[in-house]
């Protein structure tokens, strides 16, 4: 009986120890590491580091440039959660709701864009959007308009880059949110209809209450997703300008990390994202606590 | 008036496909048009004189077929890894018994929550110093687990009937065995769904990819695609469309194959 026990023991470590080691070398120990430097002066390459306490985390919220990506990033997540969203929770709506065919079709379409690279999406943005020769552009001419030049304005361009995001992302939040949708028990719905309760009611009496956890899950992970998403466009298209007008707390960590040298004051940015995002994580367990009875384990 | 209604619907949704689509047929039919003729006839969906000539200057310029295999091996080596570590951890959080498990599992999940920010200055010194810059396994390493993956797999294994797990072990049959012959074949669509997702995702990946992938013989399509985009303008986009082209047929194959598991594996990964 005990050499069973010991076995079974052993297999749990040998089943765990793949995913464990590798959490523990490439997630665990590399934050520890990553706040160590942010208490530090230094530049990736030289043999010694400066303490310097927390001037780092001073730097991030005195420095101008700093201060600017902090707003800029508050911007980011306003924009990412009204297209990334809002905006697909009203069409999941509407498609689980107030149309009775084609909402099959419609997920398989709206999902494909989720499927490319943001690469790609930054690409035929870029086109799509020239402010020269494109054809938003032209047809704008036509018109008498002229397309603003928006890769001079930072709030334009932070503007644009959440579109491109919003371009892959549509699809992949539209079918969270309607699979929520469907699982809200139709005799509800059923219920409601005999009762000729009007339809906005239904919706937000029963539905937005019952589909809380699921939307809950779906906003946090835009602002999670959405911040990390966007870098590619960023890095691809704008590199953060004009004058850091479009970067955002992580593509500034990554310039302050890989291309300035600054690696204590990326540190501190890497560590402050962190910090925000792990209140995010403990919100969503508390607010999506209701699903934690049928919790897997 | 009902159905009057739904027509209105009908056509949002139709101008939202539009909008999520037209963006992507029209970087398909420039990539056959030359750059003349994407200017002037830029409406044209269907190229009026269609050309390869932009594949062609393309195979010229890079080495495509490296590209594509470094870019499928990186993805494949992602993907298989994130899988095995994934059917493993699941097992055991499924199967054995032991102390602290829920704040294992909690542990696990909570890595989705991490911005890649936290961990890159480490990861890459930490490759650099392993001399593994310029290499698929590089890319590969720090990501050869997923915790999604492991919460998809432990919503399947919660299904298997527990008597076939019980009757396995009173036949003795060791646990690898069971995992290989019983548990794999079971969980079979829910390897296909989220290994398509996994291998998709990786081969779009871009930013850690960036970091590590300096030298051009080792770059992935997306990297490669980045050097044709330039912010001062000037982009030549018929040759940039048709490299991007080349890059979505296999995450869109994919998607045309296992459509069906892949959106089912997307609505389980919300559903707690």
């Amino acid at each position: 009986m005990n050499s069973s026990k010991q076995q079974h023991r052993v297999l749990t470590l040998l089943y765990l120890a793949p995913t464990a080691l590798i959490l523990l070398v490439f997630i665990v120990i590399p934050i520890i590491y990553t706040l160590y430097l942010s208490f530090f002066d230094w530049n990736l390459i030289a043999p010694t580091k400066n303490f310097v306490g927390w001037r780092n985390y001073l730097t991030i919220f005195t420095d101008p440039v700093n201060q600017k990506v902090l707003l800029n990033t508050l911007g980011y997540i306003g924009l990412l959660l009204v297209l990334n969203f809002a905006i697909p929770y009203v069409i999941s709506i509407i498609v689980q709701f107030f149309i009775h065919k084609m909402q099959g079709v419609y997920k398989i379409i709206f999902f494909i864009p989720s499927l490319f690279s943001l690469v790609v999406g930054a690409m035929v943005f870029a086109w799509i959007m020239n402010p020269v020769s494109g054809p938003i552009a032209l047809l704008l001419r036509q018109i008498g308009f002229t397309l603003p030049n928006w890769t001079n304005s930072g709030g334009l361009a932070i503007v644009m880059l959440c579109l491109i995001t919003n371009w892959k992302v549509f699809g992949y939040n539209f079918v969270l949110l309607l699979t929520g949708l469907g699982s809200i028990p139709q005799n509800l719905i059923d219920a409601a209809q005999v009762d000729h309760i009007p339809k906005w009611r239904l919706i937000w009496d029963v539905v937005l209450p019952l589909n809380k956890s699921m939307a809950f899950y779906v906003l946090i992970l835009t602002i999670v997703q959405g911040l990390q998403y966007v870098f590619t466009p960023i890095n691809v298209i704008t590199q953060g300008g004009p004058y850091y007008g479009s970067s955002n707390v992580l593509y500034h960590t990554y310039l302050n990390a890989f291309v300035l040298y600054k690696t204590g004051n990326a540190s501190a940015l890497a560590i402050l994202t962190f910090v925000i995002f792990l209140i995010l994580l403990f919100l969503e367990i508390k607010f999506v606590e209701g699903r934690d009875a049928d919790a897997p384990i | 008036m009902r159905p009057f209604k739904a027509n209105g619907w009908h056509l949002l949704l139709l101008v939202i496909c539009l909008a999520l689509i037209l963006p992507v047929l029209f970087m398909v039919a420039n990539s056959f048009k030359t750059l003349q003729d994407s200017y002037h006839t830029m409406w044209q969906l269907i190229p009026l004189h269609p050309t390869l000539k932009n594949y062609q200057t393309l195979s010229r310029q890079v080495a495509l077929l490296r590209l594509i295999w470094n870019t499928f091996f990186m993805a494949t080596l992602v993907t298989l890894g994130k899988l095995s570590t994934g059917l493993l951890a699941a097992y055991a959080f499924q199967y054995f018994h032991f102390r602290g498990k829920r704040w294992v599992y909690f542990a696990f999940v909570a890595t989705i929550f991490i911005p890649f920010t936290v961990t890159m200055i480490p990861n890459y010194l930490v490759i650099a110093k392993a001399n593994l810059l310029n290499t698929a396994l590089g890319v590969a390493l720090p990501q050869l687990c997923d915790a999604t993956g492991i919460m998809i797999f432990l919503k399947a294994m919660a299904k298997i009937p527990r008597s076939l797990i019980e009757s396995a072990y009173l036949d003795q049959i060791p646990t690898h065995r069971l995992l290989m012959n019983i548990i794999i074949p079971i969980l079979r669509p829910s390897i296909i769904s989220i290994g398509a997702i996994f291998f998709i995702n990786s081969w779009n990946e871009y930013v850690w990819p960036t970091l590590i992938l300096k030298d051009k013989s080792s770059f992935t399509l997306p990297l490669a695609l980045q050097n044709y985009i330039s912010s001062e303008g000037g982009t030549n986009f018929p040759l940039a469309m048709a490299l991007a082209t080349i890059m979505i047929i296999v995450p869109l194959a994919i998607y045309m194959v296992f459509q069906r598991y892949i959106l089912n594996s997307i609505s389980n990964s919300g559903l707690k």
